[in-house]
């Protein structure tokens, strides 16, 4: 904290300290302003943990948030990919303090995302750890009611990672294969996607924010299970944890290599998301055109130029590496 | 008129079809075939024949169907009759699980009153991989890896079998791919993980797995029958769970250790207490969740999981 205020100076201090009261307070406040007036709660079985409010699982099978946020409970509380509410909600709180304090986050053009339905979310990633998944996670969730939890994809070697691999699972994550993303979409969920994949959080510190290539597949989907994309632009995870280097003969757990930062912790950037427009994809072109490489490189680079905008926007507009 | 033949019979699956098949309105005659000299006790009513034949032999093969099967208008057959056991490996099984069923389903083609040939297969068919979709469909890749146990390379050789037959035989054929069946006697893998006291699972690893009552297994089954639709069907359970919650549940204490001392750990217990269990049959499904994709099955066959497996009555009998 005190390195944080030495970098930053005084003004820095102030407004830290003024964000930190008010968004404490607010942080997931969503939880408290989607509920029912406190009369009514009650009989529903919600409790409050911390400053979040949950509607208990356990007391009230039917009425609980994640319910609400397509949880289809595959029999024994968890869905068919391993999403676990209670998991996720012991998550939520364990990584609140990050989203409000630490990081934060600041939600941009939150009306955009789709309240109901399904949509890719499409954002830029960087990054050792996937801070920008889950700070994106969380935010969408903080800033829609009816809550929504997006589901993130995983690179194919998160799932084989010891403990990350299943509380990633618990947490709504599913691996990035099409079979899991079609059914997701196909059951009106709303997915995360990170086109750049692996390259992207390979991305040493002097090519933050460069886009490397854009996958196609996110489009494809979006096509063919009749979803639409936001294009998202994430500001401040992209220096998070700077890494100047890798080495790619050690694997851990399967990991493509072994990362290098500069710090040992993750910096306390103040992360900035900017959502825009939905990209109507499927009202462009047929389901059958998703199998057509143009359609999808066509589709793909608008919505690559989308978040490059979005980006530039974000740098624009952004006063300061930690503000 | 429709008239079973049922091989396997003798299996608690086999058991159960029998009896819901017997009670079946529809149904006018089950004949139930098994290598044990007796039938089930529960199986005694007067549509219900049971017959004793070594289906490994093509002779008895053919003697059966063109002996009384055709005497009675058998009309349709479930082939249920694959080896259980991972431990038992040779010839004689590869005839029983392989060539028995090739045999069979070049029979029933010549037989004049046969139509319609389900064939019971299964999830092992399918190769773990943590690149696939979490819910397998019926295209996923098989497993065809040379280190694969026996059991499992003939039930995908039995499997292939039967597919490649679709389209050009003139029988009605549907493949249905059951999940695994917690019961005893089964040939469940889950179900002999579950003999011991402690259950031992990959340390950092908790993947989901799906289970199939022996209710619905017997619904698909019967829906297969039924069913005009050919071809392959993913027959998914119920009670979709994570397999430190199953262990939970069937009262057995769930220990994880780390994941390269579980192959020689299971390998003694193999050896030693001569268990059914094999980590090798199952080391991927304890790293990744495997599920099938009952989409298929439920909008051709009308099938859809309703029974949940009773936890409390799934009492293994423990080894000290």
């Amino acid at each position: 904290m005190l390195w944080f205020f030495e970098i930053d100076g005084s003004r820095s201090q102030i407004e830290f300290a003024t964000v930190v009261c008010a968004r404490s307070p607010r942080g997931l406040e969503p939880f408290a302003t989607r509920a029912q007036p406190q009369e009514a709660r009650e009989p529903t079985g919600i409790h409050s943990v911390g400053e979040m409010r949950f509607k208990d699982p356990m007391l009230s099978t039917h009425k609980d948030v994640f319910t609400e946020m397509f949880f289809r409970d595959a029999g024994h509380g968890y869905d068919e990919f391993g999403f676990h509410p209670k998991t996720a909600r012991w998550g939520i709180k364990a990584l609140a303090p990050l989203y409000n304090t630490y990081f934060r986050v600041k939600g941009h053009e939150t009306d955009r995302i789709p309240k109901e339905g399904p949509a890719v979310l499409a954002a830029n990633h960087a990054g050792m750890l996937p801070v920008d998944a889950i700070m994106l996670s969380l935010d969408v969730f903080a800033n829609t009611a009816p809550a929504r939890w997006p589901r993130a994809s995983m690179d194919h070697f998160v799932p084989l990672m010891p403990f990350v691999g299943t509380f990633f699972s618990r947490c709504g994550a599913v691996a990035g294969s099409r079979g899991n993303f079609g059914r997701l979409l196909d059951a009106g969920e709303l997915v995360t996607a990170f086109p750049e994949g692996v390259p992207g959080i390979q991305k040493p510190i002097w090519k933050r924010y460069q886009l490397q290539e854009w996958r196609v597949g996110h489009c494809e989907l979006a096509i063919r299970h009749s979803a639409p994309v936001v294009p998202v632009g994430i500001i401040g995870s992209e220096e998070q944890w700077p890494q100047v280097g890798r080495i790619d003969s050690i694997k851990p757990f399967g990991a493509p290599y072994l990362p290098i930062p500069i710090t040992p912790v993750p910096l306390p950037v103040r992360i900035h998301i900017h959502y825009g427009e939905p990209i109507p994809l499927h009202e462009d072109y047929a389901p059958e055109e998703s199998d057509d490489p143009s359609v999808l490189a066509t589709a793909a680079a608008r919505v690559k130029d989308a978040v490059q905008g979005l980006i530039a926007k974000g740098l624009e507009e952004r006063e300061g590496l930690f503000r | 008129m429709t008239v079973v033949l049922l091989t396997g019979v003798t299996t608690p699956l086999g058991t159960a079809l029998a009896k819901a098949l017997v009670e079946d309105f529809e149904i006018q005659q089950v004949i139930g075939v098994g290598i044990e000299p007796r039938p089930p006790a529960e199986l005694a009513a007067d549509s219900f024949v049971y017959e004793c034949w070594d289906l490994s032999k093509e002779r008895n093969i053919r003697g059966m169907l063109f002996g009384s099967c055709r005497e009675r208008g058998v009309t349709h057959v479930v082939h249920s009759a694959l080896h259980r056991s991972p431990l038992d490996e040779g010839g004689h099984i590869h005839r029983l699980n392989v060539e028995s069923t090739r045999h069979f389903l070049r029979l029933c083609e010549r037989h004049p009153t046969i139509r319609r040939f389900v064939f019971r297969s299964d999830v092992e068919v399918y190769r773990h991989d943590h690149l696939h979709p979490t819910l397998l469909r019926e295209d996923q890749p098989l497993e065809l890896s040379a280190a694969t146990r026996q059991r499992v390379r003939d039930r995908v050789e039995a499997d292939l079998t039967v597919c490649t037959r679709m389209g050009m035989s003139s029988l009605s054929i549907c493949v249905l791919r059951l999940a695994e069946v917690l019961a005893p006697e089964s040939g469940s893998q889950l179900y002999d993980w579950l003999l011991s006291r402690i259950a031992i699972r990959p340390l950092g690893y908790n993947p989901i797995v799906n289970l199939l009552s022996l209710d619905d297994a017997v619904a698909a089954l019967i829906a297969g029958i039924k069913g005009e639709a050919q071809g392959v069907f993913n027959i998914p359970g119920f009670d979709s769970l994570p397999l430190k919650r199953l262990a939970e549940l069937a009262g057995v204490r769930p220990v994880a250790l780390p994941g390269p001392i579980l192959s020689p750990l299971y390998r003694w217990r193999e050896r030693v207490r001569k268990t059914e269990f094999t980590y090798q049959m199952n080391d991927g499904r304890f790293h990744t969740s495997d599920l099938l994709d009952g989409t298929r099955a439920k909008n051709e066959l009308g099938y859809k999981p309703q029974h949940r497996i009773d936890f409390s009555s799934v009492k293994p009998r423990r080894t000290p």
